[in-house]
């Protein structure tokens, strides 16, 4: 408080020295922020010379341990840097603060996102380009990535995210269930399916057998997985989306009609449950009361520690064109303000690591992305794996737009629209028209990227 | 003018600056401007710079982090800004027009306004249950106040976290304990008719203890002679509490009404942390709103304008709430 | 109006006399009194002990789908190892105490001075100043959210300390609250020292605030309290895990930890713990302080 005293009158015996000592009065109040600041620093700073590498990830359950598992093989092979892992909630959460942080200039090091999100950061500079000579030096090229999932890294000849998966939409299905019914094939695989009908007549199948569904499908709630089996359908019918901001969505009508339709018909109570939301999907399945499950790969875990006798393959093609939602774990660089250059080559290091390793992320149910994973034998023997694994040159990820993409609003616009159809209050068209008129909303406003 | 300032400099005899800025010899003091007395006396020019130096901290603060802000918001809801840097320019009042047709906002201001009525209710109606039973002079008064107290020590985060692990449809206290006297469960935070209710007794539960403090406050401050002139005169305890007690709060409970009217205005952290704003919508208020527009849609600029339609409400109740109090104490 | 009627309990000698109602004896009434209040008590008391009896059970026991308040393996306090093992809580609890305490004290220093001004100081524009001041607390700090995060990344203050401590030192009511006060303190008491020739800052430090000390204890346990348990600006404002207040840091527990109940009240207690314990030896002195300065609005 002493600072204070250039109020005092006895002490001031001209302008200038008033004006100095309001100068000196105001260093030490800055001092006082500054002795704070440092005591903020305090905390963090790391005493060794191990680089700490901050890494975002929305990875939970079952994916967030095998996550931890790959990390800590990565820190444990790299005594020059460890990675610390921030979990966030999937989807908005994890989204919204990712953007706020790179926003503000001091994001973590590294970060996972969706493939399919990647359009909503790019373009706005809230992420880095990846310099693909330093990864070459670690093996890492174009050439380790299937073509599909390599074009969709690219943005304006850049490449912005190196994916470390493609998780497809899928069907599992229980072998008992269904060579009880009388639907595998001779290769002990479930028969192929090529029309609705046919869909639907196997589903009945098991039902007899199960005695309860045919099918599992819990969608309530979520606009992600309700979107994950639309999409899939729509894109079976060899049709596109377009979302171009400032122009009305492109997109086939009959197509998206047809597929809510299908998918409206398969909650009757026989061949799936009315309603339901995932884990009541998941927990029937995992309990045999149904012989099929609509769902994401990364499921697999639950059934194998079910001991479930589970297989899987993509999801039939019903409508001609073969074609399977899916989307990306990618590795982004947030855009920082100061880049720490030997903090930037443990992450590419960290990153070839993980990519090398991803063996057991497949055992999570994840295709790897990294090619010589994929060929290997070690890969080849993963089963139900190597049955889907096909997916990876049909998959087909959300149309590019600054809203689209996993754990979107996008998708939240998508249940609050599509959830009365599929519960058989709404028709089809009505639904879908509702949401395209949301989404040409969505295009008419500014493009904030 | 500061000039003046220094002539307290000048070696004198104690005395009150007041009379000193009157005295004829500092006139004749040389180094002098002799125009400088003319305005005002030294007195009030140290004044001057005293006041402003005094306030200079708190001003410098006050502008740069309250002042500014609000002022670049309002310019701010006038942009197309977004948090990506892109879209700088003026377009007017577009996020306005945009804002006033968009029915998510006047969802989550409809929200909002219906926390605001049923949590206000409860929040001033129990603590005055409260109070009222802990000023009766129960023995162990300090255990009363930290029971009823302490969960306002409380982080919302906890608060949320406990909350959300007793609203547990299947392993929750709640529901189990509706179960055992009979009667059904419920989806509390998953119901879209349920989840603001549930976000009530939250909140009830937190922040009841703050309104309690003031009125057992304020009913200790009552003077005594009140309640032995009304005893003398044979009235019970409930006449008591109806005829001396309520009447001599009500400044008190009119205070309470507004500040809690304000506080629940303000709402977002509980909901943001059990139900982040679902389920569909059912909860979402509009500081939620303005979270998930600026933050997750980017759009700051429009997130800036819904802001300020939310500032204008809470103005508009304050100024509400001012003619009220003003012709209440009138 | 309303600060008036509060100030007086903090500054009146009497009020403790006051406080102390008669002993009354037991009848009929005041059992149902005390039932009534016991009920609540409970009530209000539960939350907490199911959540402690939640933190000392295994995962299992804490997700098993009979509930019983004493687990069938028995009591283990195992979760809080797990927390204290691979959980940033004492970071958090740290970075909690420090911004709390630089936000107290700038609040106190800064709004002391300006109501100091404000009492007792004829400047010209204090008028101004003061219904400005006071205009001020009409503004809802989530109002504020979007404009501030935008000045706070010009300023490259995101993801730091700064951040979280400098918007928050700005309490328009607590000024109001000291200027009550001071107000109060008789003008006597100062003339000698001006006789002296005292200047105005000897006169605020060696006068005003020693016999300010009451009030002022107020205002930082308030700015206190709401700058600890604050989360809408801390939450806006960092995202790095190394920074994160406790309110804010413990939201994201819930998503690293999952359903893993046990560790989550293990982390909801933990983080409560400091402000309960510090309530339990102030209580007399937070419950004063809150009274005091609450009416004036949060």
């Amino acid at each position: 408080m002493k600072q204070f005293d250039f109020f005092a009158g006895k002490q001031m015996s001209g302008k200038q020295v008033s004006r100095r000592q309001l100068l000196a009065g105001t260093a030490a109040l800055g001092s006082v922020f500054a002795a704070a600041g440092l005591t903020g620093c305090g905390g963090t700073a790391s005493a060794a010379s191990v680089r700490d590498i901050a890494f975002w990830h929305l990875l939970s359950g079952g994916d967030g341990i095998k996550m931890q598992a790959m990390i800590s093989a990565a820190n444990g092979a790299n005594p020059g840097f460890k990675v610390h892992p921030t979990v966030l909630a999937w989807g908005p959460p994890y989204y919204t603060k990712l953007a706020m942080a790179s926003a503000g200039g001091r994001p973590p090091e590294l970060a996972i996102m969706h493939a399919s999100r990647v359009p909503g950061y790019a373009p706005g500079g809230l992420i880095d380009p990846w310099d693909m000579s330093l990864l070459a030096e670690h093996g890492v090229t174009a050439e380790s990535f299937a073509p599909r999932i390599w074009d969709k890294s690219q943005h304006d000849g850049q490449v912005f995210s190196i994916a470390l998966d493609s998780h497809p939409f899928v069907m599992f299905y229980n072998t008992d269930v269904a060579g009880k019914a009388g639907v595998l094939g001779a290769n002990g695989q479930l028969q192929e399916a090529s029309s609705p009908q046919d869909f639907l007549a196997m589903a009945r199948e098991m039902q007899k057998v199960t005695q309860a569904h045919g099918l599992s499908f819990g969608y309530l709630g979520s606009g992600s997985q309700m979107w994950r089996l639309f999409y899939t359908l729509y894109k079976q019918h060899g049709a596109d989306m377009e979302l171009t901001p400032g122009q009305p969505m492109k997109a086939d009508r009959d197509a998206a009609v047809e597929s809510l339709e299908f998918m409206a018909s398969l909650f009757d109570d026989t061949v799936a449950a009315k309603s339901g939301d995932i884990g009541t999907g998941i927990a029937e399945f995992a309990r045999g009361g149904s012989g099929m499950l609509f769902s994401g790969v990364w499921e697999l875990p639950t059934f194998k520690k079910a001991e479930l006798p589970v297989d899987a393959a993509t999801i039939p093609t019903l409508y001609g064109t073969p074609a399977s939602y899916a989307d990306s774990h990618s590795f982004v660089l947030p855009r920082q303000l100061n880049v720490d250059d030997g903090k930037r080559r443990d992450v590419y290091k960290f990153v070839s690591d993980i990519l090398k390793g991803s063996l057991s992320w497949a055992e999570a149910g994840h295709i790897p992305a990294y090619q010589p994973i994929v060929q290997s034998q070690a890969y080849r023997d993963l089963t139900p794996q190597i049955h889907y694994a096909n997916a990876a040159d049909i998959i087909a990820y959300d149309p590019e737009a600054w809203f689209s993409g996993s754990g979107s609003d996008w998708q939240t616009y998508f249940a609050e629209n599509v959830q009365n159809v599929l519960l058989g209050r709404d028709k089809a068209a009505d639904g879908w028209d509702a949401f395209v008129r949301r989404t040409n909303t969505l295009l008419s406003r500014p493009n904030p990227v | 003018m500061s000039s003046l300032a220094t002539s307290e400099s000048a070696e004198q005899a104690p005395s009150l600056p007041g009379r000193s800025s009157r005295n004829p010899s500092q006139t004749n003091q040389p180094g002098k401007s002799p125009t400088s007395t003319a305005q005002s006396s030294p007195r009030r020019s140290r004044d001057n710079l005293n006041g402003w130096g005094f306030a200079a901290p708190f001003l410098a603060f006050f502008l740069v982090f309250l002042v500014w802000p609000l002022l670049y918001g309002l310019y701010m809801s006038l942009t197309g800004k977004s948090l990506t840097g892109a879209n700088d320019s003026l377009i007017g009042l577009a996020n306005y027009a945009e804002a006033l047709a968009d029915a998510d906002m006047w969802h989550s201001l409809g929200n909002t306004l219906y926390f605001t009525v049923i949590s206000t209710v409860p929040l001033v109606l129990v603590a005055l249950v409260m109070a009222a039973l802990v000023n009766v002079g129960l023995p162990a008064q300090w255990l009363w106040r930290l029971s009823y107290f302490a969960p306002y020590l409380l982080a919302s985060t906890v608060v949320s976290l406990f909350f959300s692990w007793m609203y547990n449809p299947q392993l929750g206290l709640i529901n189990d304990s509706l179960a055992k006297i009979g009667l059904p469960k419920v989806a509390w935070l998953n119901d879209p008719n349920v989840a603001m209710w549930a976000i009530v007794i939250a909140t009830l539960w937190w922040t009841v203890g703050f309104n309690f403090l003031l009125y057992l406050a304020a009913m200790q401050n009552i003077p005594a002679q009140h309640y032995e002139a009304a005893s003398l005169d044979g009235a019970g305890a409930w006449r008591q509490f109806f005829s001396i007690t309520l009447p001599q709060l009500t400044p008190t409970t009119v205070m309470i009404v507004l500040l809690q009217i304000l506080a629940s205005l303000k709402i977002f952290d509980q909901v943001y942390q059990m139900t982040a704003g679902g389920p569909s919508g059912s909860t979402r208020p509009v500081v939620e709103y303005i979270f998930e527009t600026g933050f997750t849609g980017y759009r700051l600029g429009y997130s800036a304008a819904i802001s300020y339609i939310f500032f204008g409400l809470i103005v508009a109740v304050s100024v509400m709430q001012f003619f009220i109090t003003r012709r209440r104490s009138a | 109006m309303a600060t008036q009627t509060l100030t007086r309990p903090a500054l009146s000698s009497t009020s403790a006399a006051k406080l102390r109602q008669p002993r009354k004896k037991m009848t009929a009434g005041r059992a149902a009194v005390l039932a009534v209040a016991a009920i609540l008590a409970v009530l209000w008391l539960v939350p907490f002990a199911w959540a402690t009896a939640t933190a000392f059970k295994s995962e299992a026991d804490a997700a098993a789908p009979k509930i019983s308040w004493i687990p069938p393996s028995g009591f283990t306090a195992d979760a809080f190892v797990k927390v204290f093992q691979d959980g940033n809580i004492p970071l958090w609890t740290w970075n909690s105490l420090y911004t709390s305490a630089a936000i107290t004290v700038i609040t106190l220093a800064i709004s002391a001075l300006v109501a100091y001004a404000l009492s007792r100081i004829d400047f010209r524009g204090k008028k101004v100043l003061m219904t400005v001041i006071i205009a001020s607390i009409m503004i809802p700090p989530p109002v504020l959210i979007i404009p501030l995060f935008y000045q706070m990344v010009a300023l490259h203050m995101i993801d730091t300390s700064w951040a979280i401590i400098l918007p928050q030192v700005i309490h328009p009511a607590m000024v109001f609250v000291l200027k009550k006060f001071f107000d109060q303190i008789p003008r006597e008491l100062e003339e000698a020292a001006v006789m002296d020739g005292a200047s105005r800052m000897r006169i605020f430090t060696q006068i005003i605030l020693p016999l300010s000390r009451p009030i002022l204890a107020a205002v930082a346990i308030f700015v206190f309290i709401s700058a600890w348990n604050n989360f809408l600006w801390p939450f806006i404002s960092t995202n790095d895990g190394s920074i994160l207040t406790l309110p804010v840091g413990l939201q994201t527990i819930k998503s690293a930890y999952g359903i893993q109940y046990a560790q989550n009240m293990a982390s909801a207690l933990l983080a409560a713990l400091p402000l309960i314990l510090v309530f339990l030896f102030f209580q007399r002195q937070i419950i004063k302080g809150v009274a005091t300065t609450g009416l004036a609005g949060t």
